[in-house]
């Protein structure tokens, strides 16, 4: 797809944050470029491009999300879902297609045939994936009033199990904790907030760990031996999972 | 007897019902309550056989009073039994449903005494689940054969979803194996259910807070294997069913031996694994693709390909519908050719609005093109040439020829064929032929079987 837009030799540098990387579309369409790369802050190794600041600014930052909106949910969704993706080239991806939705209208959404629609379109697929997969797999313990979790994400899905947890416990106060990106989602009388949290030590009350064996016993005595099908086991519940789940925890004899 | 060991009880009593599944129904949660449900189903756990577990499977008692001789609970066994009391089920519900372990209940039982004391006391758990703990979560309830309308117009009420086992897939097995079950106790609920959920889900539409009878449908399970029945019956019987009584779901199960009796297939035989596939796989090519059962099976050949699986078999013996244009075809038509399932179909047909799809195009919208690439066409050209024999070698299922290990021990490192293996295989296996020949040699025979018939 031809772009009205020069491919420069510059690298943006911007905070991280979603409205720093709104302003790099700003920035990108206003001087009709593409730039080599987009960089938050945390990637900093001295390269051959020149690179340039890009200060965060609100105003910009809404033109370009009223624009978003614009193009209709699901190019909105799918910059704001591929946003979290932990793809270190996330936001190039998202940048492309972001100028062809603005270049074609909303339907290049379903443009998946093309390759920079294809390739917003993997990263949106896999933040859903892993989301759906730990909305199944998490495992909560009750430590006092709070029901408490640790997860290990590859991407930062926070914000995509809250609608789906508060939902379901509505008068239960959680906290989920992402610890490959300490952060924490904390929910406390109906109010929902993310904080920086360094650890989470899981509980050890006698009762939890009651709960736990008798979750561990179900599980074992649900096993059929005559179907033995680990392979499928590890199809739908890949590995990385296990972690965070009491019951794949081996087995004391 | 302590909680934990009745669960263990009743759990392992519960494990031979297939259904887990917790899909069918929308509902958000609400402040006073606890739990929601999500129309598309979720799991929560994988056992090491591969199967979900979704629900908390139990049955509310395994102190049966029947004398069924398939089945591991009946009377003339030898086995520890346990009922529950109806709150500690609901509090063991609610303890794992919060830590989310579960999705809901499924509880089913063995008959207790009478079939309608049994139900009552089902009843009784469900309903401190739904009016005292507020519970919102998912709830499958089988009935009793033989139990009063009425207390399946209760159990409907408070159930998600219900169902009646058919148990074996036809009455002459179902008599000789099951002598203390009827046909028509087991088809009457399930013509109940059936014109309830239909009724309720009429009045719904009309008043929002009319009370919802069994809203996820009903489903039922037969057993495959301990009886003589061709897959041509079965998958008759199953379009029926769908037909007749609106069923969400058919499940089969393959048949384990666990008693020996003479009526029944001998303990050493292997349960029907693959069989138990195919069937699935016709049973999805009902409902999702538009297939019928005729279309299937024919009396001359009443059995599945062990070694194709249905729709590769479907497609085989009608070269004359392909091949298919991508960018024209109908979304049905693009539905037939093997590898190209409802998903890939959908995205297909919403790209091609935007666009051109040639081969490279159709890669990126993820359509697995190994067994389609034979059957389409882009803009009117085939994306390969290839001989018979390479055509055969992709459409051949390779779970059929599956070798692994089968750790069924701590030391236990050796090659076995996987238990979905094709029977042949195991039999070669059996005669003291090496696992990894034994498939290869199964292969070569179905491969130059299937290239005949091309």
């Amino acid at each position: 797809m031809p772009y009205t837009a020069d491919v420069t030799d510059q690298v943006y540098r911007y905070d991280g944050s979603f409205q720093g990387f709104l302003c790099c579309i700003f920035e990108s369409f206003s001087r009709r470029e593409i730039p080599a790369g987009i960089w938050p802050p945390e990637r900093g190794q001295i390269t051959f491009y020149g690179s340039r600041d890009i200060a965060t600014d609100p105003v910009q930052a809404r033109r370009v999300a009223a624009g978003l909106r614009r193009l209709g949910t699901e190019v909105r969704e799918r910059v704001v879902r591929g946003f979290l993706s932990c793809n270190p080239e996330k936001e190039m991806i998202l940048l492309r297609f972001v100028r062809l939705c603005f270049n074609l209208g909303p339907g290049a959404a379903r443009m998946t045939g093309d390759p920079d629609v294809c390739a917003a379109f993997d990263l949106e697929r896999s933040v859903n994936n892993e989301a759906a997969k730990y909305i199944e797999f998490i495992r909560f313990e009750q430590r006092g009033t709070l029901l408490g979790a640790q997860i290990h994400p590859q991407n930062s899905i926070l914000p995509l199990l809250r609608s789906h947890f508060c939902s379901r416990l509505p008068d239960e106060d959680f906290l989920i904790y992402d610890a490959t990106h300490g952060v924490a989602m904390l929910r406390q009388k109906g109010q929902v907030r993310y904080l920086a949290m360094e650890r989470y030590d899981a509980g050890s009350g006698q009762e939890e760990l009651n709960w736990q064996e008798l979750w561990k016993r179900f599980f074992d005595a649900l096993t059929i031996e005559e179907r033995r099908n680990e392979q499928g086991q590890r199809n739908h519940a890949p590995k990385r999972y296990w972690q965070d789940m009491c019951e794949m925890y081996p087995r004391e004899f | 007897m302590e909680l934990a060991d009745k669960l263990e009880i009743l759990a392992d009593s519960a494990k031979y019902d297939v259904a887990c599944t917790s899909s069918g129904v929308d509902r958000p949660g609400q402040p006073g309550s606890l739990g929601c449900c999500k129309n598309a189903g979720i799991c929560h756990a994988f056992t090491p056989d591969g199967r979900c577990i979704s629900l908390l499977k139990v049955l509310y008692s395994n102190a049966c009073c029947y004398d069924c001789s398939y089945c591991v609970n009946r009377k003339s066994n030898d086995v520890p039994r346990a009922t529950f009391e109806p709150r500690e089920l609901a509090e063991l519900t609610i303890g794992f449903y919060r830590r989310n372990y579960i999705e809901g209940l499924f509880l089913s039982s063995a008959v207790l005494g009478t079939p309608d004391h049994t139900m009552e006391r089902m009843i009784e758990a469900l309903r401190i689940l739904r009016r005292e703990y507020h519970f919102r979560g998912y709830i499958h309830a089988k009935t009793i054969p033989g139990a009063s309308p009425e207390l399946v117009q209760q159990l409907g009420l408070l159930a998600d979803r219900l169902s009646v086992n058919i148990e074996l897939p036809s009455e002459a097995s179902l008599s000789l194996l099951a002598p203390d079950k009827k046909r028509s106790a087991i088809l009457k609920p399930m013509g109940q259910i059936a014109v309830q959920s239909a009724r309720s889900r009429e009045e719904v539409a009309f008043y929002r807070h009319a009370p919802a009878f069994a809203p996820a449908g009903q489903s039922t399970q037969m057993i495959i294997g301990a009886s003589p029945e061709t897959d041509l019956h079965i998958m008759n019987l199953t379009e029926a069913l769908y037909k007749k009584y609106a069923l969400k779901r058919v499940f089969y199960s393959a048949y384990l031996p666990m008693n020996s009796d003479a009526r029944l297939p001998s303990p050493a035989t292997r349960p029907p694994l693959l069989r138990e596939h195919r069937l699935y796989q016709a049973d999805w090519l009902l409902r999702y693709y538009h297939f019928s059962a005729s279309e299937l099976l024919t009396e001359s050949q009443p059995n599945f390909d062990p070694y194709l699986d249905p729709k590769a078999t479907w497609a085989v013996r009608h070269p004359e519908f392909f091949p298919v244009e991508v960018n024209t075809a109908p979304k049905q038509d693009l539905l037939r050719v093997p590898g190209i399932g409802p998903k890939s179909a959908r995205r297909i047909v919403s790209a091609r609005r935007q666009q051109h799809l040639g081969m490279e195009e159709l890669k990126r919208i993820g359509v697995v093109l190994k067994r389609a690439q034979f059957f389409i066409t882009c803009e009117g050209r085939a994306p390969v040439r290839a001989t018979r024999r390479e055509m055969a070698a992709a459409l051949l299922d390779p779970k059929a020829f599956g070798i692994g290990v089968q750790q069924l021990s701590l030391d236990d490192f050796a090659l076995q064929p996987l238990p979905a293996a094709a029977p042949a295989v195991h039999e070669l296996v059996d005669c003291g032929m090496d696992p990894c020949q034994a498939a290869r040699e199964v292969r070569q025979e179905a491969l130059q079987c299937l290239t005949r018939q091309m």
